[in-house]
């Protein structure tokens, strides 16, 4: 009898299943992707129309104090804790802003719409946002424009009609471009290399993957993918995900990718104990912090592709620029505190600048 | 269903006179026979497709990783076998992970470190332990509040930050004793120290018997509520150990709830053949069901099962072993 | 059934309901306005629904850990009916509730066939249905539903938010059910002493059996809900949904051994929740102490509940 339940539970499973492609790399999505040039020819900027959103009788809030709230993806992680202190940096560097994070304890999605519907009601003046999932968030963020309060978002982007601005940290297929060429440098051209991701459901990870497949497939198509493996938010997980992995290939795996800044740290710490520093180069975003102790052991040469700290910070300013009219659609470039003038990409979106690459030459001198 | 305490076996006089010592063997200790013969059929099976599976590199991965999970899973099972359940133990080791790595980068001695966690860990399960026995408070209710507040404790009292900078003597994790990982050492003799003291102790047996018969338990004497509070405050203990394996395997601490935590050691317990409904059940069994899932987590990594579908089947492994596991009992009784 | 003794639970919840939204109001004078209950009702349709059927389940001294699984797999099952198999996205819903529907009627059978107790069956079936929803949506969500889909999760009827009606609408009709059919005393009966019910001639199996598909069920129609409030399909929703419904359900005051509870002390628990978590996060307080407020009513408000009743049941 239960043989039969469960067959049938298998069958109708399966069958719906079936009606996916087969998608090449494990933990890429499905969206078109745009590799960039193989060489360092800087990818052609495409000028877009501002598509973000638009607040409803947003109240003239230029020169007063804005009552700020930042929800990122979670709490509890160094990426949002030196996010979270770029926005204080900023606010306090301002004077005029009084920004708090408060985010959700898990990544998902129905906490974090919670959380935001709350401080909305609650009446802040704008918005400070990293999406768990961006359609899952734009019903509430619109819903945050209509009651007048300025959205912007960094790090994790919703559709474009859901908030005014993203700061965006650096583009997808920059971020490809540079991961597998920084991985290419390390274990040579015809190297095997493994990823270990968050979920497969967690959206900027399955961009990344995915332009980094058609970067790699364009530019370096003798490097062999091996696996991708989920490791959730936990460092023990990618620890033990990170150890299996050397453990299956043996010497046939040359590098590992860690696709967030917990699964970096956690795959470095499984080279170093496994005794295979220099022999698996590890490539990753992570925070300087967690990586100090490989870098300066010349485990891991280099470490994170941007520095989240001035991504809050430039976030803060360009909610500020926005709230005071200084920033509007067709703006071409924003003035954010220290770090000088922003430029306009992609129509609503940011761009940080430059990547930051910690190295042992410079790791010691950050603190996040 | 008929509820019995289980005895524990008495010196076999002659094999004569009784069934088979192998008989009475596989009755009494069925589950965990099971569980064990999963275990090596898995390992059989994987190596023929991947010899690295035994390599020692993985062996280590596979049980010294996860070994905090077997000792977490220890007080779990003395916990349930009273008839009672704890969802607080994840969060409840995020907080003692925590606490321990801070006192060792503040420089205190890697001892205070190490135990003054297990004290914690002792005292916060204790209240619950007093909560649930004395006012009468379901386990369910009680733990499941205590979880709220550690978890938001916890994200309160840290922000969430790394803690990093830890002295490499704290790594106790790391270490080798006797040529073995340590995490395998300690949880193969907390393990076999739990087993015979739950079998052949008296207040080990009265666990059982407060989780499968209260009444007869209260009449012959049994004080129930001192019992509760006290395996919940062993319990607590047991946290505290896996918690040192668990902080100290890596040169960072995340202070953040592991997640899953406490799903993962119930379901080790129960698998292990701890009955829900008190009474009966080994911490052999949820030891080696903790080894059980993560040699399948690994297992289904080397035959390259689809990392889609890799939840699934661990899904489809744990509802097997249940009805298998109630096919024998049904057998049985 | 102890009739006084369940009313003053009740009637103590309800008054600690009262005490609480007249403090948080103090807090902040945006929290006591229509709009914002109102939202607060359309926030907990989900959890609400998947209690209603929970007070069944717990009443006869069962659980069911399985729902929020059960709600991730029909909420990717819909996206995947509606636009990988091509359904018309009414049928694709509907199909899908009934794959849900099915999962809950699974979980019944093997608890009652096999006897495998309901914390471990619904653990087991925990695993295997949120990995279901994983394999079978192969990690994408689907997005981009027609307008008019929308109106379940986000829109209005006769201003009171859509998927309020069907909470109500389900808490009226579950608490007669339970309150005044031979079905919810059966229900207690067996909650009560399964055996004597058994010897009783009740159909426990029967009514185990419709408990959990129920159960399973609730969790599907709120998935489609949740789908259309937050307008697409993650393999990751409904996450511990289950413990937050046992919450409201055990605040509540339906014991965890079956036998007692009712409907309206349910819906009180998941209001004192909702209204906590609002409230709270209105007068500047942050999700953490939000999480270590609630845990700590739900012990005290369990622990003073017991001190009342003076009764010595374990």
């Amino acid at each position: 009898m239960h043989k039969i339940v469960l067959s049938a539970l298998l069958a109708l499973s399966f069958s719906t299943s079936l009606s996916h492609a087969q998608s090449a790399w494990t933990g890429g999505d499905d969206l078109p992707t745009n590799p960039l040039a193989c060489d360092a020819t800087p990818a052609t900027p495409v000028s877009k129309p501002y598509d973000g959103g638009e607040p409803t009788n947003a109240p003239d809030r230029k020169g007063k104090t804005l009552k700020v709230v930042d929800v990122p993806k979670l709490v509890g992680i160094g990426y949002f804790n030196a996010t979270s202190k770029g926005i204080a940096d900023a606010a306090k560097e301002m004077g005029t802003m009084d920004a708090k994070t408060d985010g959700p304890s898990k990544a998902n999605i129905d906490d974090q719409i919670t959380l935001i519907d709350n401080y909305i009601t609650s009446g802040v003046d704008g918005i400070l946002f990293a999406a768990n999932d961006p359609v899952a968030i734009a019903p509430v963020l619109k819903k945050a424009l209509a009651a007048g309060i300025n959205v912007v978002g960094y790090d994790a982007n919703s559709t474009p009609d859901a908030r005014q601005w993203f700061v965006n940290q650096a583009e997808f297929n920059g971020i490809a471009k540079a991961s597998i060429d920084s991985m290419a440098k390390e274990i040579g051209e015809d190297g095997a290399f493994a990823i270990v991701t968050s979920t497969f459901t967690t959206p900027n990870q399955a961009r990344w993957i995915s332009e980094m497949q058609a970067y790699q497939a364009k530019c370096h198509p003798n490097m062999k993918w091996l696996e991708t493996v989920e490791a959730q938010e936990d460092n023990i997980l990618s620890f033990n995900q990170a150890n299996t992995l050397i453990n299956k290939y043996g010497d046939d795996l040359k590098g590992i990718f860690g696709m967030t800044s917990v699964a970096t740290p956690a795959a470095a710490e499984a080279v170093t104990q496994a005794g295979k520093c220099g022999k698996v180069a590890v490539v990753g975003l992570a925070t300087p912090n967690a990586m100090k102790p490989y870098v300066n052991k010349d485990c891991v040469k280099s470490v994170v592709l941007w520095n989240p700290v001035d991504l809050g910070y430039a976030a803060a300013y360009v909610l500020r620029a926005t709230a005071d009219g200084d920033l509007k659609p067709g703006s071409t470039s924003v003035k954010a505190g220290k770090l000088g003038e922003l430029s306009v990409i992609n129509g609503s979106e940011i761009l940080l600048g430059a990547p930051t690459v910690f190295t042992k030459d410079n790791i010691n001198d950050f603190d996040f | 269903m008929a509820m019995s305490v289980d005895l524990p076996p008495t010196r076999p006089a002659s094999a004569a006179r009784r069934p088979g010592f192998l008989s009475r063997l596989f009755a009494e200790y069925g589950q965990e026979i099971v569980v064990l013969a999963a275990i090596v059929v898995l390992f059989i099976v994987v190596t023929m497709v991947n010899p690295r599976f035994i390599s020692a590199n993985n062996l280590t991965t596979i049980f010294a990783g996860n070994a905090y999970i077997a000792v977490a899973a220890i007080g779990m099972s003395m916990v349930i076998v009273t008839g009672n359940i704890d969802v607080s133990v994840g969060a409840l080791i995020g907080v003692l992970a925590t606490i321990s790595g801070t006192l060792a980068v503040a420089g205190y001695p890697v001892w205070v470190a190490w135990f003054f966690p297990v004290l914690v860990g002792m005292a916060i399960m204790g209240v619950q332990g007093v909560l649930v026995a004395y006012a009468r408070i379901p386990s369910i209710v009680v733990t499941l509040g205590a979880m709220s507040i550690l978890r938001g404790g916890l994200i309160s009292v840290t922000g969430g930050t790394w803690i990093s900078g830890l002295p490499s003597e704290f790594l106790l994790a790391q270490q080798r004793w006797f040529g073995v990982p340590s995490p395998i050492v300690m949880m193969v003799v907390l393990t076999v120290l739990a087993f015979l003291w739950m079998r052949y102790s008296a207040f080990g047996r009265s666990l059982y018997a407060v989780g499968g018969n209260p009444e007869a338990a209260l009449a012959t004497g049994i004080p129930i509520e001192r019992r509760i509070v006290a395996v919940f405050v062993i319990h607590g203990a047991f946290a505290g150990l896996a918690t040192i394996l668990f902080a100290t395997q890596l040169q960072v601490i995340q202070s953040t709830v592991p997640p899953n935590l406490e799903l993962t050691v119930i379901t080790a317990s129960v698998i292990g053949g701890v009955s829900i409904l008190g009474g009966s059940g080994t911490v052999i069994g949820s030891t080696l069901a903790t080894i059980l899932f993560a040699a399948i987590g690994s297992a289904l990594i080397f035959v390259n099962v689809s990392a889609y579908w890799l939840r699934a089947v661990i899904g489809l492994l744990i509802l097997a072993t249940v009805l298998a596991d109630m096919m024998r009992r049904r057998g049985k009784a | 059934m102890n009739l006084k003794s369940l009313i003053r639970h009740e009637t103590f919840l309800a008054l600690l309901l009262v005490a609480v939204l007249i403090v948080l109001s103090f807090q902040s004078d945006r929290f006591f306005t229509v709009s914002n209950l109102l939202n607060q009702g359309r926030l907990m349709t989900e959890t609400g629904l998947i209690a209603i059927a929970m007070t069944f389940v717990i009443a006869t001294g069962g659980i069911d850990l399985s729902v929020g699984s059960i709600l991730g797999l029909v909420a990717i099952l819909t996206g995947v009916f509606w636009h990988n198999v091509g359904m018309p996205l009414g049928l694709a819903a509907v199909a899908a509730i009934a794959v849900g529907t099915f999962a809950g009627f699974v979980n019944g059978l093997i608890i009652t066939r096999f006897r495998v107790p309901p914390l471990i069956a619904t653990l087991a079936t925990l695993a295997l249905y949120r990995g279901l929803a994983e394999g079978i949506s192969q990690a994408r969500s689907v997005r981009g539903y027609p307008d008019w889909f929308y109106v379940l999760g986000q829109g209005e009827v006769l201003g009171v938010p859509t998927q309020l009606w069907i909470l109500v609408a389900a808490a009226i009709i579950a608490s007669v059910i339970l309150a005044y059919t031979r079905w919810g005393r059966t229900v207690y009966a067996i909650g009560s002493n399964e055996v004597a019910s058994r010897f009783s001639g009740l159909s426990v199996e029967k009514t185990k059996l419709a408990l959990y598909t129920a159960s399973g069920f609730a969790a599907a129609v709120a998935a489609v809900i949740f789908v259309s409030r937050v307008s697409t399909t993650r393999s990751d929703m409904g996450t511990g949904i289950e413990l937050d419904a046992i919450t409201a359900v055990v605040l509540g005051g339906t014991s965890i051994f079956g036998g007692r509870g009712t409907i309206l002390g349910t819906v009180i628990g998941l209001c004192l929740i909702q209204a906590l978590k609002n409230g709270l996060s209105l007068a500047g307080v942050k999700g953490d102490g939000t999480i270590m407020l609630i845990g700590a009513v739900l012990i005290l408000a369990i622990l003073a509940s017991n001190l009342f009743e003076r009764s010595g049941t374990r």
